[in-house]
């Protein structure tokens, strides 16, 4: 990457923004090209077979005189006693990411699970949210669900499971169950947990694998060497006074994220309140949200990061910084080093999960050296259930060793490591049964494939990351004739198959008086967690031993290293059948429906590469290929991969999108990182669609950045100019006094860009809660994606090691909104509330709103994107909000059909609405409680504090469009430079 | 010397009689088109539409009293009114009227578990969020909106719900709120001195000025 020109921002979003190439300029100009390209024909072929989960079970509609089919009223006919006819019903459950629960409410309209948000009371995760947390709903209804036992792919029943199963596990058992395996996800599960014990005492030859695709055996190879055990490391971010983290990923995406999250924005804000602000150092080989977030960011190629780490240990060792060789990497260290040195016992250091072992050790024993562990860092028991892994399984199973095999929740036909061959040793076995949510990868190897319910309609129960136990119960009937996992245990192993329900039952009640246990289990059920139940911190003693990393051998002669990463939105590709995390804008490459293989600015020049380029990766015999894209703050040398691609099941809406990253791995080394790896261009070139360069905003200084001890860098001033609407300060209807109406609300929000992590989970809410339609990869790369809320990512510095910043986008609600001047029929419009309205029938298209918005929030429907889609897929559409059609504008509601919700409850009784009780989709979906909303006349509101704050400040405030949202500047530790 | 008209006065008459012929007939015509989609036929007023049962509310609410909320139950909490399940008439009619033909297709319905379909009556578009519990706590009663059900033999229609008909309420309620012990009144007429009455209702029950009972966002989200 050559300088960029003088003429180039000092915030930007994309290398070409950077370069201010006239390509850039062309691209800004046209500010539309949704629009320019409206007469492009074939590809909608390509956007079909995208949209197939759309599209695929879709009725015909649009014949029926009446389209909304309400000529008629159906009642019941016995009104159920579980469902509050038209009202709302909340169930307290649980969602799992890699078998680790965060507690959630579900909301139920007559009998429909609508919404996931977040259970406030749940001791780890505390209200928040996540983007698989929150796209779950749609997983429930997707119409690609699998929905009856299948053998050998033919249809079948569950009856004829047990039939054809019953002789053979009658014989293993005779046998003492030789030659049974059993292959699992990750289970935390006391329950399963307890029934796989049974079974193994049922069957004592058994043997219980486990295999993930975010595998976790780096992190357990460490503690191992280190401490002698296998422990799980937790972090007490409120105690710390300084975090360094080494290839970390403490903010990503995980089962950690919503809770560490949490932890971490309240540690940075207690900080700051108090002085000094707890300064996060992070340094890694790929880019990251933990080190978007990082004051320190560095990036460093793996060999960098391995003697970073080492020398690091030393400093720690004897007590003092040696002093810095001159390079980026040694100033990090020093500055890092002595951080942590003056504030021993109050530092904390962590390693990610995809950190080499030996990293991970180090870091362990840096820990350790500086007294940390018991104060900033404590272990405790894994979490998830210890098996075998999965390379001697697949071993075994190649020998012939294995008779019989039974796969729970776990797809190794796809994610297995390439380097196991686990399709073709599979076909040795002689009895291959499989459970999945999907007729995968794996069903379509299987003799029989057994459909699991989903987590929202069965019984169960998981732990959180803290070991809080997490009870989940059916928000719903099943849709299909599924069982969940520990219902098909049971299948096998009781002489009478249990019913979920009691099994969770017996499991808790275990030897306690029934009625006794009635009450309590009520009550456990209800608030879905067992309190008390978070794992106790096990005392530790590191090793003693000093070993350093021996710097790690990167390829030579003409090879590349490759990193493995889970991916943002469709994670190792659970969740990659869930169109809303498809096409969910990937945190830093902004790109959707796609896995890309990510290359540093000088890789790319050197290699004479550009996004897009196909390249083909190979190690040995086996090979992908996939497209290039050039990431600012990558590692040079190294080329990033993202699980989660590549899904092979036919059906599946996820087909052949991406590459498998899996396919690189051999399943015996480090699963996150191959070397040796051969990259060869092949020529061909394919269109990305990413959102990165959409809705670019005219104008400078987006996201202000408060450094500590600088003068505010917020103000007030951008709206002191008198309103034309109504606003806080002028706020009387002429009827009102006469009428003693309460005081109305003024809606406003501030969002906090120091607390966001950009993580997306806002993005998902708001779609989950307004009915958002999924467009496909050609429109969005039209730039016609519908999101009301997007999250846009800014780079400062150069494009080798450049900040990272985030600022989510709503509609900002603008007190002088231009967007009104422009609409020629008064669509969108002022309540008296502040709120800027929409209206979806008035509305004819002109689209001239969306050209007089300065902040580019308003989507236009080119097509009928929400049309045709599946019965079940409709069913998740929150009825209390519109479903648009083609030819309309849509744009951030503020969630009114919640306010409008509140303000019933409280005109019944008489009140105001009260601070708090309105809470928006992405407010309540946030992990980090980045967003404050509120009415801006309660003088006590939080909305009202934060807009007090000395970094409050209004985006674009010099258009004097006197905005409703407005932002917290992000903080930025003493010794961060300005830039 | 006499300048003469080449033409007569009356020359364009026909001229002018077929212009204002045709201005005539895109008024009279736009006025009759206008006045037609106004009306109560396309409103769909009056008409009682064929129900699996000729249920009558004349019968149940006027002449035995029984409450609406008996079988409306929930209209004072939510949204929606709701219609009584299979399961409410039954309670009955599993004791009087109990082989009565009209009746087969509800014993039906308990028996084999499947639930009437009653044809909708009263419709409002899908983009136009309705709420009756609050209507209700806030002075509306039932016969407002539809009328006198409890002389309805067979159900239909009362108003054709226009924008139009909200609107007019919304802009002045005072001419329509009555005090909460009224609301189920079916015979309930708005009494002679109703603009002071309604003016302290409106104070009384708190409803906001005719700028905020217009928003848009009131009823459309």
């Amino acid at each position: 990457m050559s300088t960029p020109p003088p003429s180039s921002p000092r915030q930007w979003q994309s290398l070409e923004h950077l370069a201010d190439t006239p390509e850039f300029r062309r691209f800004l100009a046209r500010e539309f090209p949704a629009v320019t390209d409206l007469c492009r024909g074939p590809e909608r072929r390509q956007f079909m077979r995208l949209m197939a989960a759309s599209f695929a079970m879709a009725g015909l509609s649009g014949c029926d005189s009446e389209p909304d089919g309400r000529t008629h009223e159906v009642p019941y006919v016995n009104n159920p006693k579980t469902i509050d006819v038209g009202g709302k019903a909340e169930y307290a459950t649980a969602w799992l990411v890699d078998g680790v629960a965060n507690g959630a409410l579900v909301f139920a309209r007559n009998g429909r699970p609508l919404k996931v948000e977040g259970n406030a009371e749940h001791p780890w995760s505390r209200g928040g949210t996540d983007v698989f947390g929150q796209a779950s709903i749609l997983d429930l209804y997707d119409p690609a669900r699998s929905q009856a036992p299948r053998f050998r792919d033919k249809a079948s029943s569950w009856g004829a499971f047990r039939a054809a199963t019953l002789g053979v596990f009658a014989k293993l058992r005779a046998e003492g169950g030789q030659g049974l395996r059993v292959l699992t996800g990750p289970v935390t599960s006391p329950t399963l947990i307890a029934e796989m014990a049974a079974m193994q005492a049922a069957f004592p030859g058994m043997v219980w694998h486990g295999h993930a695709g975010v595998n976790r055996g780096s992190s357990d190879a460490a503690a191992q060497a280190v401490f002698g055990r296998v422990v799980d490391t937790r972090w007490r971010f409120d105690k710390a006074r300084v975090i360094v983290s080494l290839d970390g990923d403490v903010l990503d995406p995980g089962p950690h994220q919503v809770g560490v999250a949490r932890d971490w924005a309240a540690a940075r804000q207690a900080s700051a309140k108090a002085g000094p602000l707890v300064a996060l150092h992070a340094a890694g080989s790929l880019p990251n949200l933990t080190s978007a977030k990082a004051d320190f960011p560095l990036v460093a190629t793996p060999v960098e990061l391995d003697v970073l780490v080492s020398r690091l240990l030393e400093d720690v060792v004897m007590d003092t910084a040696a002093a810095s060789g001159g390079t980026p990497a040694e100033d990090w260290r020093v500055r890092a080093a002595t951080a942590l040195l003056a504030h021993k016992g109050a530092g904390l250091v962590v390693a990610g999960t995809h950190a080499s072992p030996a990293v991970q050790e180090v870091v362990h024993r840096i820990n350790a050296a500086l007294g940390n562990i018991g104060t900033t860092v404590f272990h405790i028991d894994p979490v998830v259930a210890q098996a075998e892994p999965l390379a001697t399984l697949a071993e075994a199973m190649g020998a012939g060793q294995v008779s019989a095999l039974l796969m729970l929740d776990t797809n190794p036909c796809y994610d297995a490591p390439g380097g196991l061959k686990f399709t073709e040793a599979l076909a040795k076995v002689p009895l291959r049964i499989h459970a999945g949510t999907f007729a995968d990868e794996t069903a379509h190897s299987s003799d029989w494939h057994l459909p699991l319910l989903h987590p929202l309609e069965a019984w169960g129960d998981a732990r959180a990351w803290d070991g809080t136990v997490t009870l989940m119960q059916p928000t719903i009937q099943p849709l299909y004739d599924g069982r969940s996992c520990i219902e098909i245990v049971s299948l096998l192993v009781d002489a009478d198959a249990r019913k979920g329900r009691d099994i969770l039952r017996g499991q808790w009640q275990g030897g306690q008086d029934d009625k006794a246990f009635a009450g309590k289990w009520n009550g456990m059920i209800r608030d879905g967690f067992v309190p008390g139940t978070a794992a106790a911190p096990v005392t530790v003693r590191d090793d003693g031993s000093r070993t350093f990393v021996l710097p790690w051998r990167a390829a030579l002669d003409g090879k590349v290293v490759v990193l493995i990463r889970p991916d943002a939105s469709v994670w190792d590709g659970q969740a990659a059948n869930n169109p809303w995390l498809q096409e969910l804008p990937r945190p830093l490459t902004k790109i959707v429906w796609d896995n890309v293989l990510t290359v540093s600015p000088a890789m790319a020049q050197r290699e004479g590469l550009k996004s897009g380029d196909v390249v083909a990766l190979s190690v040995g015999s086996r090979g992908i290929e996939g497209p290039v894209w050039v990431m600012p703050g990558q590692a040079d040398g190294v080329v990033g991969l993202t699980l989660g691609g590549g899904r092979a099941a036919a059906g599946l809406l996820s087909y052949g999108v991406g590459y498998n990253a899996a396919v690189l791995r051999d399943g015996t080394g480090d699963p996150w990182r191959i070397s040796g790896v051969t990259l060869r261009k092949t020529g061909r070139t394919v269109a990305l669609a990413t959102t990165q360069d959409h809705d670019t905003m005219e104008g400078h200084d987006f996201v202000r950045v408060q450094h500590e001890g600088a003068a505010p860098v917020g103000e007030n001033t951008s709206w002191s100019q008198p309103s034309l609407y109504g606003s806080p300060e002028h706020n009387d209807d002429p009827a009102s006094p006469a009428r003693d109406a309460p005081k109305l609300a003024q809606w406003g929000m501030v969002i906090d860009l120091d607390a966001c992590i950009g993580c997306n989970a806002c993005v998902v809410a708001c779609q989950s809660e307004n009915n958002i339609a999924v467009v496909g990869k050609e429109q969005v790369a039209l730039g016609r994606e519908m999101h009301w809320l997007r999250v846009d990512r800014y780079y400062e510095g150069p494009p080798e090691a450049p900040q990272t910043r985030f600022q989510p986008l709503p509609c900002m609600h603008c007190e002088n909104a231009p967007c009104e001047v422009g609409c020629p029929v008064e669509a969108t419009l002022h309540d008296s509330e502040g709120l800027n309205l929409m209206v979806y029938n008035r509305c004819v298209g002109t689209r001239a709103c969306s050209g007089y918005c300065p902040y580019k929030v308003r989507h236009f429907n080119y097509l009928d994107y929400s049309a045709g889609a599946a019965p079940t897929v409709e069913l998740q559409r929150n009825p209390q909000v519109s479903v648009r059609s083609r030819g309309v504008m849509e744009k951030c509601t503020y969630c009114v059909q919640r306010i409008q919700d509140a303000r019933i409850t409280a005109d019944k009784l008489n009140r105001p609405i009260l601070d708090g009780e309105v809470r928006t989709a992405c407010q309540g979906a946030c992990p980090t409680t980045a967003i404050t909303f509120g009415d801006l006349t309660i003088p006590e509101s939080a909305v009202v504090a934060a807009r007090g704050e000395g970094r409050h400040y209004a985006l674009l405030g010099e258009l004097n469009t006197r905005p409703r949202t407005s932002y917290l500047a992000a903080r930025a530790a003493a010794g961060v430079r300005e830039g | 010397m006499v300048e003469r008209q080449l033409f007569a006065p009356g020359a364009d008459a026909v001229l002018r009689l077929v212009l204002w012929s045709i201005l005539l007939f895109f008024v009279v015509g736009g006025a009759g088109v206008l006045a037609w989609s106004y009306s109560d036929y396309i409103g769909g007023v009056g008409v009682a539409p064929e129900q699996p049962v000729p249920f009558s509310h004349k019968h149940h609410s006027g002449e035995l009293g029984i409450d609406c909320r008996n079988c409306h139950q929930q209209v004072e909490y939510a949204a929606t009114a709701g219609l009584p399940p299979t399961h409410t008439c039954m309670t009955c009619h599993s004791q009087i009227w109990t082989g009565s033909p009209m009746l087969a297709p509800v014993r039906e319905s308990l028996a084999k578990d499947e639930p009437l379909q009653w044809v909708r009556v009263n419709r409002l578009p899908d983009y136009v969020y309705y709420n009756h519990s609050i209507h209700i706590a806030k002075g509306i009663g039932c016969s407002s909106c539809h009328g006198a059900v409890d002389q309805m033999q067979l159900t239909y229609r009362a108003n054709s719900f226009r924008m139009e008909f909200c609107i007019e309420c919304h802009r002045a309620p005072e001419n329509y709120v009555r005090p909460q012990e009224q609301i189920w009144n079916m015979e309930w007429e708005a009494p002679a001195n109703q603009a002071v009455v309604g003016a302290a209702l409106v104070k009384e029950y708190h409803i906001q000025g005719p700028q905020r009972m217009t928003d848009c966002s009131l009823c459309h989200r």
